[in-house]
């Protein structure tokens, strides 16, 4: 035995003829001995035939004499081809199933404008050495970084005596290691 | 003798103008009311109607014969009312505006169903809860109440399972129905 919100969600069903014959005959008993549902069933009944009338007034006195000319004008205008292209591209990326498309699509542009980006800073970094000099105690470090090859390379030289730095003539120097 | 759909579809694919035309002659009130059930302005819903039509014509060489021409017509229809709605940025004139004015054109108030004073408060709570509802909602309702068709071919043409339209038509009959209520 099914109760009254069973049959009530089954209504608007049993009203359209989509339930099994078996079905249909569970409502049709339940609403001859329970005159809440019966209720229900007439108040959805009456709400079907306002819409098909008021629906149906508003297109009884249009005249369909012109209508075959206005899509015969529709045929035979030439449409822009932008016009074209809008209206494909409205009917395949607007359609309420792929209105995901658009904000894809942008973030796609976006992603592959930043792949981009980082792909030139990081070749940008690719090429950067660093060279740093520290003077301690007379004996000179200098550190060589290679961020491709993650490469340190540390040069230990001691200045000579009596150099004279301004000289300009270039101090040469041997790798302590 | 009278041509099925899918020869006078056939002649079309053939490039047979007069055939499309049968096929409007045949079709341009459904889908008119429809469309107008959607819309709730009669000079939209012909503008739409006819851009359908237009749309069916170019498209015809492409349609296969998978689903009923009148399901395919239907979707292409629906889909362009659904979408002219989601455009519209004015607000729409609803059914109360667009129906009072063709009566007083045509002095035809005595052929009004809603001529009663009752049934007229009821049919301006219904221009008022159906405006309420999503075109989603309305497309349901508008296709199995207007035009009888079954839960599979409102589907088909929605492009949802037949679940859907049986659960969105509950919904929108529960609301037309609270919006309703002591007018029914």
């Amino acid at each position: 035995m099914r109760n009254c919100e069973d049959i009530r969600e089954s209504l608007g069903v049993w009203l359209d003829g989509e339930l099994s014959l078996a079905d249909a005959e569970v409502i049709r008993l339940h609403l001859e001995n329970c005159a809440a549902c019966d209720e229900q069933r007439r108040q959805w009944v009456k709400l079907d035939v306002s819409l098909k009338s008021l629906t149906e007034s508003n297109v009884r006195q249009v005249d369909f004499e012109p209508f075959w000319r206005g899509v015969q004008e529709r045929i035979a205008k030439q449409r822009a081809w932008h016009t074209e292209l809008l209206e494909w591209f409205h009917s395949a990326f607007a359609g309420p199933g792929l209105a995901w498309a658009v904000p894809a699509v942008i973030l796609i542009i976006i992603g592959v404008l930043s792949f981009d980006s980082f792909w030139k800073l990081r070749g940008q970094r690719n090429n950067f050495s660093a060279v740093e000099s520290i003077d301690a105690h007379g004996r000179n470090v200098a550190l060589l970084r290679e961020d491709e090859t993650k490469t340190t390379v540390i040069w230990l030289y001691q200045n000579q005596e009596g150099e004279d730095e301004s000289s300009g003539e270039n101090v040469e120097t041997s790798p302590a290691f | 003798m009278e041509l099925s759909d899918s020869e006078l579809v056939l002649k079309c694919q053939a490039g047979e103008i007069d055939a499309f035309q049968e096929l409007v002659l045949r079709y341009q009130q459904k889908i008119f009311i429809v469309i107008v059930g959607l819309l709730r302005n009669r000079e939209d819903a012909m503008e739409v109607a006819q851009e359908a039509f237009f749309r069916a014509y170019r498209k015809i060489k492409s349609f296969q014969g998978g689903s009923s021409f009148y399901t395919w017509l239907y979707r292409i229809a629906v889909n362009l009312a659904i979408d002219s709605q989601r455009k519209q940025k004015r607000t729409p004139l609803d059914f109360r505006d667009t129906m009072d004015g063709l009566f007083e054109e045509q002095n035809e108030v005595a052929k009004d169903p809603f001529s009663d004073v009752q049934d007229r408060e009821l049919r301006e709570k219904l221009v008022s809860a159906i405006n309420d509802l999503t075109p989603e909602h309305k497309a349901v309702i508008i296709l199995r109440t207007i035009e009888g068709l079954s839960y599979r071919d409102i589907g088909e043409i929605l492009g949802c399972s037949e679940g859907t339209v049986m659960s969105r038509l509950h919904y929108a009959r529960k609301k037309l129905q609270q919006k309703l209520s002591g007018f029914l």
